[in-house]
């Protein structure tokens, strides 16, 4: 017993380790935090092309190219980020598009990871904006709105609201695919684990420390969705 | 005020509308039936363009709407529309539902939308329901504020699309009723309904649509009491 709460002290107390672990936590949550933002825009924009592209008839040929080329280009992004490993990815990004000198990995890692987390969350709001009555959208433009008033204050709101545990479930994903991180050389929770546990040489102990810190950062996150869905079901009583 | 030369709407190759050619005049209130699948209902939605005619024109105060480099958004101000599933937006209360549309368009301020809103839900006598979310509504009092909705905007006329249909019977009575006040009102309106006595009671003018095409048109009493079209009197006798 003494041994197990010595290697658990070596790997948390000693030394002020587990300051290591709070750099580590901090660029965690400041790569997820500005990932799941940058994949919520993308998300959001790509899904609004594609619905858009898909009901929008031709009525001359450069419109028609224009709705090809923006299906295509959607499309395209959606498959390529889906069909590659996250990983490969982020060697790809770090290597070869930022190749300067003074990069800053954590930037870096945000805008791969938004990138990433962009096709995934695009096809979930997809899915919301396509299970919106098409009334909502004629009530909104009847009323002299147009499409893009009638998207943001009447459809969005409402696919928002059904799609909500899927987008939970994402960003919950993306949280901890942040772990792999560590491969663009920023010091993340999982990497000053690795650290710590190459230093006293029991890489067990901080490993479950890190997984801790996982979990309760997960815990908390699904917490918080969960207010935002009760607020967001107001509408619902009956 | 709204007039269409020879409107024609195709779903692929089923012919939906046939020819239509009518002029609504200014104060006018339009009935229209017909059997079902007849293309009534794709006449109304022509006339605001939620459905996009195959040919034709549609005018609609001097403005080509048919025209693509018409402004759709800005003439649609001016056409309220209520529909058969009222599409109150769920996520908003009563009272948001009236003013979106209005502050939204920079029609009025906030404050302005709201005076007037609580105004048209006093004069429906819902003005408890302001805060209240549709859902916690009856079929009837959603579609009173549909129509209210509607009225936010000031239309120039009001397009009705079986307002009735999708409602229980006892709630029928009091759409009916907020639709003749407004009949009263001087508003123009064109009503796609099932309701005869309404036809009969508050239109000016009630077209029979079957197969596309306006099969008969003229005064209710007359369109009632002496129809000429075979197929017309073949459908009052089954739903008088």
């Amino acid at each position: 017993m003494g041994e197990f709460l010595e290697s658990y002290y070596n790997a948390f107390i000693l030394d002020n380790r587990y300051l290591a672990y709070l750099d580590g936590l901090k660029i965690t949550l400041l790569i997820s935090f500005f990932a799941i933002i940058l994949g919520s825009l993308i998300g959001i924009i790509v899904a609004i092309a594609k619905v858009t592209a898909q009901k929008s008839k031709g009525k001359n040929w450069f419109t028609i190219v224009c709705i090809k080329l923006v299906n295509t280009i959607c499309n395209g992004y959606i498959n390529i980020i889906r069909g590659t490993p996250v990983m490969v990815q982020l060697l790809i990004i770090y290597n070869l598009i930022f190749t300067s000198r003074n990069t800053n990995e954590i930037v870096v890692g945000a805008i791969c990871f938004g990138i990433n987390s962009g096709a995934y969350v695009a096809e979930i709001v997809r899915a919301g904006i396509e299970s919106i009555d098409k009334g909502q959208n004629e009530a909104g433009r009847s009323l002299g709105l147009n499409n893009i008033q009638t998207m943001l204050y009447i459809i969005l709101p409402q696919a928002i609201k059904n799609i909500l545990p899927a987008l939970g479930n994402e960003f919950i994903v993306l949280v901890k695919e942040t772990s792999v991180a560590g491969v663009i050389a920023v010091t993340d929770l999982t990497k000053a684990a690795q650290y710590i546990g190459s230093r006293t040489y029991q890489p067990l102990p901080p490993l479950i420390i890190t997984a801790v810190f996982y979990l309760i950062i997960v815990l908390g996150l699904t917490k918080f969705l969960g207010i935002f869905e009760r607020r967001m079901r107001q509408g619902d009583k009956h | 005020m709204i007039s269409t030369k020879n409107l024609q709407k195709s779903f692929g190759k089923h012919m939906v509308l046939n020819g239509i050619t009518q002029n609504i005049q200014k104060g006018e209130k339009v009935v229209v039936i017909g059997p079902s699948g007849s293309g009534k209902s794709t006449f109304l939605r022509c006339l605001n363009l939620l459905e996009q005619p195959t040919d034709g024109e549609i005018w609609f105060e001097n403005n080509n709407i048919t025209d693509p480099k018409c402004n759709i958004n800005k003439l649609r101000q001016k056409m309220g529309m209520v529909f058969q599933q009222f599409n109150l937006f769920p996520h908003l209360t009563v009272q948001q539902n009236i003013t979106l549309a209005p502050v939204k368009l920079k029609l009025m301020t906030q404050e302005e939308a709201d005076q007037k809103a609580i105004k048209l839900l006093e004069r429906i006598g819902l003005s408890d329901k302001a805060g209240a979310y549709p859902r916690q509504l009856s079929g009837g009092q959603q579609q009173r504020i549909a129509i209210i909705r509607a009225l936010a905007m000031d239309p120039d006329v009001m397009l009705f699309d079986e307002p009735t249909s999708a409602l229980d019977p006892e709630m029928v009575g009091e759409v009916l009723e907020l639709m003749k006040e407004l009949a009263e009102a001087g508003m123009t309106m064109v009503v796609v309904t099932h309701e005869m006595g309404f036809a009969k009671e508050v239109a000016t003018r009630v077209l029979f649509i079957d197969e596309g095409q306006v099969k008969e048109e003229n005064n209710p009493k007359d369109f009632f009491e002496n129809p000429r079209n075979p197929r017309l009197k073949d459908f009052l006798s089954k739903v008088l």
